[in-house]
């Protein structure tokens, strides 16, 4: 999520309002006001809507929900007579360019701060951290067009941004801070992408770091933007949303010439929608001259085409409209969520709890009959309390997750009993006798089932009291089964029985072996027992 | 200390016990508890606790006496009979004994030492002569009669002849109060403490003297087994949701990226597809016939009006395995299976972010979510089943503002107002965008929502810390009970 901050008074020249009525309508085109200080406010934005992740595209969007001036903002863009040529062996590299000329822009404004702070949340957004989009902002007056896009030799040096010594651009991957974070992009590479001037001044290693020699400061009046990437629509939107926002804060837009084109050319794309269809996904009824006025507030440009189409201007900034539905949003955010008409479906359906939760259900009522409490531990263990304090071969079929957050949580639990004997240790100073069962999903091999477990301690659980709660929970589930002499080594020999369902194991109680015990550091006996509700009559096969 | 019975009721009257004593003590009005208990035949022991019982009632008065006693150690009490060493040595010494006749003596060692650090004798060349007058009786008489003010006795305390000794003896006396007691009479039959078969069949019930309990104390505590007060959460949601008319859903925890994230149109390089987002396995699961048109979605936007994310699309990636980031991936291909509207499903399952665990983040937690898919549903109808869903769950008040999740359009997020605390944001909702619903050949709307389980059972149980809904206290478990307070939702 972008949290963007909004200097009132900054917002509200641009907004042409005051800062309350801003703060109380911002929530309702879709953002949460994070936190409000004393000369600014911090909203945070969806990452679907970059357009709004500066105090210019805010107030755009702002003056039209608030009626102050609706539809379609145009911008426009001359020729600024520069160039930029590609080398065609970035294809493999960096193919993409987008390139433009800010003019007269004032630095001692918002403005500096605010693009600055543009371009870090566009590279977050939009650039996936700059490997699909990298934005390069220079001072155009310290260096000379024509400018080249290139795949030059890694041992190109020159000066990088904050520093005073030339450098390899290898060096530059391992020393420069940037470069270090950002060098997994195109190490791999046997050229580095790389703008220069005529004189081949370097302006920006891509999507690295920019040259000094182009550093932008207070005196700098007139900006050349680079923004280099892999996706031609993710760069062509960076560098539209970055001009418009410059535009909104007074600067003149100027395009530059790539491969023979003129970009950006800042003009809205076109789209011509049903009026039906929007009234029948949001349900309201909706004519084509309301529709269009519920756009324009939106700040797109919107005109009836005959009873049922609009046709719609989409602003050049507007990366997430892709399809008509998306523009059906924004009607209902013009129209208001809290007036819409909701009521629930009229359609008769009948509800049908799922049986491997009624069967779960089942299981709980036997347990909590015999006076067990129930507890539901975490589904991500180790394999230290699974099988190891257990004394237990690893389970076929258990899995690994690949990148652990601890080392407590490395795979998906393949039993229960392990985790109810983790909660006695947990809970020894609590009042015995202690009774605990849970029941719930274990994975082997992607697959998912229910089991279900249960655990009495105090100085005389025992095997009996393992077997016959066993059988209780089983009975009252209809399980027909018969009990052999089990090998299981979590328990003690003698004192332990495997569960048979139809010639398959599919459970076993019994004492809990005391090296076991020892292992969980329980000071009294266990009789436990667990087993698979595959084995109740009912479950499906999924 | 109260006498405990069965379940440990202290007893509101007086026992039989405590009868017999004051119906000793109406006589002996003061007496010792060994006395006492020669009398009631009785220990001394249980003759002191009743005494104690009575006078918390008021009818008699205990009186704790405590005695200094001096007693031999096993060597004083060869010496009480023989006379300490020095008194013997003193004994043996005549005109003319030699010291090497003394040294025979078996009471040498000790006794000549301390004739000798009392000066009472004197060595002159081989013999030993008692000084004039030389006497132990007052060491003999401290031996005998020990006085704790007599320096000689604290003496033979210090040479480990003597030990001092505490010894605490109870009288029990009789207060008026007891005496008017016992004056009324005492009923002194035999009682009753738990009724027998016998007594029951015989009839002996009619006469038996049933013993009374004291009913402002509470036994020992009885735990009842009940479920987890998160699952009864779970329950009452899932109770609302089958009255609402939907069908359960329920699966794998393991799902293939595909079902996950690219069937719900979530583009291969978002953010939240990341390593350090989402639990990986190294499992692969083979892509599902069809699969091309929703690789068709991403790139191109297939036959809808949609422009689709262009870029590439990676079988590898939508092959490969996480543990499910939502349930959305169950209702997705519970709506592949079943195009034919109306469909009205929900899923209550646990969902794996890779998150750092704390007090408020847990890397699992159980998500509930909600489809309905129909002709001609609305946007607004979800609104509605939302309303009611969250009426129904006690929250009167239920707002919704815009909001953004990548598989839904319109999306919102819902919110409703609580006591004392304010808007709490409660789950996220939208409708399917076409991307996700057209290659799956599914032409009505869907409607869907979700929301976190967790965030209502930590408001309901007052928890200031999730993960105790998992790694829960037995003593909280028990204690919360099965009937919650209801205010408002919460």
């Amino acid at each position: 999520m972008a949290v963007i901050t909004l200097p009132y008074k900054y917002l509200e020249r641009l907004t042409r309002t005051d800062r309350k009525t801003i703060l109380e309508k911002i929530p309702l085109i879709g953002s949460d006001v994070e936190r409000t200080e004393e000369d600014h406010a911090d909203v945070e934005f969806f990452p679907d809507r970059p357009d709004l992740f500066s105090p210019e595209g805010v107030a755009r969007a702002m003056r039209g929900y608030l009626g102050i001036e609706t539809g379609l903002p145009t911008y426009p863009v001359k020729p600024s007579g520069i160039s930029f040529t590609v080398d065609p062996k970035l294809a493999s590299i960096r193919p993409v360019l987008g390139a433009a000329v800010i003019r007269g822009i004032k630095f001692d404004d918002e403005s500096i701060q605010s693009i600055m702070s543009l371009q870090e949340s566009l590279h977050w957004a939009v650039g996936r951290g700059r490997s699909k989009v990298a934005i390069g902002i220079h001072d155009m007056d310290t260096v000379k067009p024509p400018f080249r896009y290139i795949a030059s030799p890694r041992n190109r040096k020159f000066v990088p941004l904050d520093y005073t010594e030339e450098m390899t651009m290898d060096e530059i991957l391992e020393k420069h801070p940037k470069g270090r974070d950002y060098a997994k992009i195109v190490r791999d590479f046997a050229l580095f992408p790389l703008i220069v001037d005529r004189d081949d001044h370097v302006l920006s290693f891509p999507p690295i770091i920019n040259g000094e020699r182009t550093r932008v400061t207070i005196d700098t009046k007139n900006i050349l933007l680079d923004t280099t990437g892999t996706d031609k629509r993710a760069v062509g939107f960076a560098v539209n949303i970055i001009c418009t926002a410059m535009a909104e804060a007074g600067a003149t837009i100027e395009s530059v010439e790539i491969g023979g084109m003129q970009t950006p050319t800042l003009a809205p794309a076109e789209r011509v929608v049903s009026v039906k269809e929007c009234s029948r996904l949001l349900g309201v009824s909706l004519t084509a001259a309301s529709m269009a006025e519920l756009l324009r507030k939106m700040r797109f440009g919107a005109e009836p085409e005959g009873a049922d189409t609009v046709k719609v201007q989409v602003p050049c900034y507007r990366a997430d409209i892709m399809h008509d539905w998306d523009l059906f949003e924004d009607v209902a955010i013009a129209y208001g969520y809290d007036r819409l008409e909701s009521h629930p479906p009229r359609t008769f359906t009948v509800g049908k709890a799922h049986p491997v939760q009624v069967n779960a259900a089942l299981a709980r009522e036997a347990f909590t009959g015999l006076g067990y409490l129930e507890v539901m531990p975490f589904t991500l263990t180790n394999e230290d309390v699974l099988y190891r304090q257990m004394r237990r071969e690893e389970t076929r079929g258990v899995l690994h997750v690949m990148h652990p957050i601890s080392i407590e949580n490395t795979v998906v639990r393949t039993e229960l009993l392990p985790l109810l004997l983790e909660f006695l240790t947990l809970n020894r100073h609590r009042e015995l006798p202690q009774r605990l069962f849970t029941v719930g999903d274990v994975v082997l091999d992607c697959r998912t089932h229910q089991q279900a477990a249960g655990v009495s301690t105090h100085p005389d659980a025992d095997f009996s009291e393992a077997y016959a709660s066993a059988d209780a929970v089983l009975h009252e589930l209809s399980v027909d089964y018969t009990v052999k002499e089990s090998a299981d080594p979590a328990f003690i020999d003698g004192r332990r029985g495997d569960i048979i369902v139809a010639g398959k194991t599919v459970g076993v109680f019994g004492e809990i072996h005391p090296a076991v015990l020892n292992a969980f550091d329980l000071e009294h006996s266990v009789a436990a027992f667990e087993f698979d509700l595959r084995a109740v009559p009912g479950y499906p096969a999924l | 200390m109260h006498v405990q019975t069965g379940y440990g009721c202290k007893m509101a009257e007086l026992t039989q016990n405590e009868k017999r004593l004051l119906a000793v003590l109406e006589t002996e009005k003061k007496a010792d508890a060994p006395h006492l208990a020669g009398l009631l035949e009785a220990s001394p022991e249980a003759v002191v606790q009743w005494a104690h019982l009575a006078q918390d009632k008021g009818f008699v008065s205990v009186e704790r006496i405590v005695l200094k006693e001096f007693a031999y150690t096993d060597e004083g009490i060869r010496y009480a009979k023989n006379g300490l060493p020095e008194t013997q040595l003193l004994r043996f010494i005549l005109p003319g004994t030699q010291l090497a006749d003394l040294q025979k003596h078996e009471a040498f060692r000790i006794g000549f030492g301390q004739l000798r650090k009392k000066g009472l004798v004197k060595v002159e060349g081989a013999a030993v002569t008692k000084i004039h007058g030389a006497s132990t009786d007052a060491d003999e008489s401290a031996l005998k009669n020990p006085s704790a003010a007599d320096p000689k006795t604290k003496e033979l305390i210090k040479r480990g002849i003597l030990q001092e000794c505490e010894t605490v003896r109870y009288a029990v006396s009789i207060t008026p109060e007891g005496l008017a007691l016992t004056k009324k009479g005492l009923d002194l039959r035999e009682e009753t403490g738990t009724l027998t078969r016998d007594q029951i069949l015989s009839g002996s019930w009619k006469t038996a003297n049933l013993r009374h309990y004291d009913v402002s104390k509470l036994p020992k505590k009885a735990y009842p087994g009940k479920i987890h007060p998160y699952e009864r959460i779970i329950a009452e949601m899932r109770e609302i949701l089958l009255e609402m008319g939907f069908e359960e859903l329920y699966g794998d925890i393991v799902q293939q990226c595909f079902w996950n994230f690219d069937a719900l149109f979530q583009p291969q390089d978002h953010p939240a597809r990341e390593m350090q987002d989402t639990f990986y396995l190294r499992e692969t699961i083979p892509l599902p016939p069809g699969y091309e048109k929703v690789k068709s979605m991403h790139l191109s936007g297939g036959d809808t009006s949609s422009t689709g994310w262009g870029g590439v699309w990676k079988e590898e990636k939508a092959e490969q395995c996480v543990l499910r980031t939502h349930t959305t991936s169950l209702s997705i291909q519970h709506l592949a299976q079943n195009r034919k509207p109306p469909v009205k499903a929900f899923a209550v399952g646990r969902v794996y972010r890779r998150e750092t665990i704390d007090t408020t983040h847990l890397a699992e937690f159980e998500q509930l979510e909600g489809i309905v898919m129909d002709e001609d549903v609305t946007f607004g109808n979800l609104l509605g089943i939302l309303r009611e869903f969250y009426n129904r769950m006690g929250f009167t008040s239920v707002r919704f503002k815009p909001s953004y999740y990548p598989y839904t359009e319109p999306s919102l997020d819902a919110e409703v107002y609580i006591e004392g605390i304010g808007w709490i944001e409660m789950g996220g909702a939208g409708v399917f965008r076409e991307e996700v619903t057209a290659p799956l050949g599914i032409t009505c709307p869907v409607l869907a929502w979700g929301l976190g389980v967790s965030r209502i059972a930590m408001l309901r149980l007052g928890l200031k810390d999730l993960r105790l809904l998992h790694k829960s206290d037995v003593a909280f478990l028990r204690e919360t009970p099965s009937l919650r307070k209801s205010k408002g939702g919460i």
